[in-house]
């Protein structure tokens, strides 16, 4: 969920509380001070009824007087003693020229007059129907809430926007950021502290991941580069002993000679790391136009004679030339690791095919065992299976070529079979 | 043939030294760069094998007074550092070959042969062995003055092992030499079989006087007579 949303959710929720928490106060409130007012309006008129009656006015029962209605009765003193003087009630009042009963509020009040007659003097006024107000604040309410709700709601999401601005920037960058790789500069200018503070770490970590990179990177560069002179010396020292002597048994022979195919795995293995810290740092500057259709029919028959114990059928189809502007050295590795891998990895006896369309080469082949680990197969040293002289580096290899050159390597299992596709962007 | 071979790492400098002086040349060493740089302005040498790293300076400096003092000799850098700057600036000095280690012994002499061939006023344009003769440029062989047909594999087996006379070669060191790094992963060298057998039939059908010989266990060597 994102935090613009997140937020305006929680808006959501904290404003439905306070308004309909608020829509009930107000509707309390509201009641109160109408029945204060009605009270008291009350109580005036029957004061100034009692008035009339003590000045010895005379008062009809029943009168309509200023929509009023008020009345008069005699009552015992045993009636006055028991009630209070001042009574106000809610009463349903029947109205006869509607012939239907309505609200009001009634009070009832007891007095002498000068003879020491008890009366009691009843005042009623209609009062406003309280379903009708709750339903009239209940309908305001909604509609206020509303109406806040969308703006607030607006006016939230258009700061938000607006003030995250720097925080998306930033995010972008680090979605495209890519440590050792070409990144564009940190500027996100924002007057915002938060901002400014994120903004320098992460420029921090990233010069501190940019830094261990570039130390990892000269450390692979420099150990392999310390290896070779040991490399040659073993491998030179035994070459000489198998040039002089001529009293090694065959047996002997072969042992020499297992030594020096590990010791020449050992040279590759170091050749290859030597190469991949090359392709890292960037020293294939130089490009040409390299026409991948032949290179690709080259390489393949080659390592279709090199692989041919294995028993493997071997199709190349071009459905569309191919070439490509990159350093023609990178595009040998690149095409011979895609070749070597599906040589070497791919089931005996089964099929390697190369498909090459207009921006696009395949490369597939059987593998029943099910498919690889996507995520790893890149990884250097990473291998699914152990096959004797893998090196685990090949299709590291194809990856830092295509890093190098921003081209999409993607690896799929489809009906038994792995395909490795490498796409080339449309020429620009 | 006179050879100087300027190399920090005593034990390679002796390996390098034992393997030349086994071919006939006479061989003169140097460990550092004051030494070669004495070494080259008091002698005249036909070939000079070069390290980049010295102590006291770097091999490319001393190619600079080489050739600043237009000495002729054949000059191959020898370098720990598979560099592309290295070697472009080394074959932009001067230099006649790069050889990165670590290499094969027999690369190496074979590499010397062919810097040596080149700076011969007039030198042959073919490699001998026996009654084959091979012209690398125009890929022919001859023997006995006859031409034989060769594919091109078996071709470049061919010119592999003549330009390595007298070197036993280990059939992975064959199979690099020949087909490339592509045969890095391979467990199984049924393919040069094949066409070694094809090429010494094809030689020995056309009366050739060499042999490559199988040696067992181990790979091949070319015996001439």
């Amino acid at each position: 969920m994102r935090l613009v949303y997140r937020m305006l959710f929680h808006l959501w929720w904290v404003l439905s509380l306070l308004l309909a928490a608020w829509a009930l106060l107000f509707y309390m409130t509201l009641s109160d001070e109408i029945a204060d007012e009605t009270d008291d309006m009350l109580e005036d008129r029957a004061e100034a009824v009692v008035k009339r009656v003590l000045a010895g006015g005379e008062i009809s029962a029943t009168r309509p007087e200023g929509g009023h209605d008020y009345y008069l009765t005699e009552v015992t003193e045993e009636y006055a003693r028991t009630y209070a003087h001042e009574r106000y009630s809610d009463e349903e009042l029947y109205i006869p020229e509607r012939d239907d009963e309505e609200p009001a509020r009634v009070l009832r009040q007891l007095f002498r007059d000068r003879t020491g007659r008890w009366f009691e003097l009843t005042v009623m006024t209609p009062t406003i129907e309280k379903g009708d107000l709750q339903e009239a604040i209940l309908w305001w309410c909604v509609w206020l809430y509303l109406l806040l709700l969308v703006s607030i709601l607006l006016v939230a999401a258009l700061l938000l926007h607006r003030m995250m601005r720097p925080l998306y920037a930033l995010l972008r960058w680090l979605d495209a950021y890519r440590v050792g790789g070409d990144n564009a500069a940190l500027a996100i200018p924002t007057p915002v502290v938060e901002f400014r503070r994120l903004n320098d770490a992460v420029e921090r970590f990233a010069e501190r991941a940019e830094a261990s990179f570039e130390r990892q990177k000269q450390f692979i560069g420099n150990a392999s580069h310390e290896m070779q002179t040991p490399l040659a010396v073993c491998r030179n020292r035994l070459e000489m002993l198998v040039d002089d002597a001529r009293t090694l048994t065959p047996e002997q022979l072969s042992e020499i000679a297992a030594v020096q195919q590990t010791l020449g795995r050992l040279v590759r293995l170091n050749r290859t790391l030597l190469l991949l810290s090359k392709i890292d740092n960037g020293q294939f500057p130089e490009v040409a136009e390299v026409d991948m259709t032949s290179l690709v029919r080259r390489t393949a028959e080659e390592m279709y004679d090199i692989y041919a114990y294995r028993g493997m059928r071997l199709t190349v189809r071009d459905e569309a030339p191919l070439t490509v502007r990159m350093n023609p050295s990178l595009a040998e590795s690149l095409v011979a690791n895609l070749l070597k891998n599906a040589f070497v990895h791919g089931d005996a006896d089964g099929t390697v095919e190369v498909l090459i369309t207009r921006r696009r080469l395949e490369v597939t082949n059987d593998g029943a065992a099910g498919p690889l680990d996507g995520t790893r197969i890149f990884d250097r040293f990473y291998r699914a299976t152990e096959k004797a002289g893998s090196s685990g580096l090949g299709l590291a290899i194809v990856e830092s070529v295509c890093r190098l050159y921003g081209l999409h390597i993607n690896y799929a299992y489809v009906d038994g079979r792995h395909c490795f596709a490498v796409d080339f962007p449309a020429e620009s | 043939m006179k050879i100087l071979i300027v190399e920090d790492e005593p034990s390679l400098r002796e390996i390098m030294t034992r393997t030349l002086q086994r071919e006939q040349y006479v061989v003169e060493q140097a460990a550092d760069y004051a030494s070669a740089s004495e070494k080259l302005s008091a002698y005249d040498y036909d070939c000079i094998l070069l390290d980049i790293m010295l102590p006291g300076g770097s091999g490319l400096q001393l190619l600079r007074e080489l050739k600043a003092r237009r000495n002729h000799a054949g000059v191959i850098i020898i370098s720990a550092r598979d560099s592309l700057d290295d070697k472009v600036e080394g074959l932009e000095l001067g230099a006649d070959d790069y050889l990165p280690k670590p290499f094969h012994l027999a690369e190496l002499s074979a590499r010397i042969r062919s810097v040596m061939r080149r700076h011969q006023q007039g030198g042959e344009e073919y490699l001998t062995a026996g009654n084959v003769r091979l012209w690398p440029d125009s890929r022919r062989v001859e023997v006995a003055g006859r031409p034989v047909e060769l594919l091109r594999k078996e071709y470049d087996i061919l010119h592999y092992f003549m330009c390595r006379p007298n070197h036993t070669i280990d059939k992975a060191a064959l199979a690099e030499g020949v087909w490339g790094d592509h045969i890095d992963q391979v467990d199984n060298f049924d393919f040069v079989y094949a066409q070694m057998k094809n090429l010494r039939r094809k030689l020995a059908d056309a009366g050739a006087d060499i042999e490559l010989r199988a040696v067992y266990g181990f790979g091949y060597k070319l015996v001439q007579p």
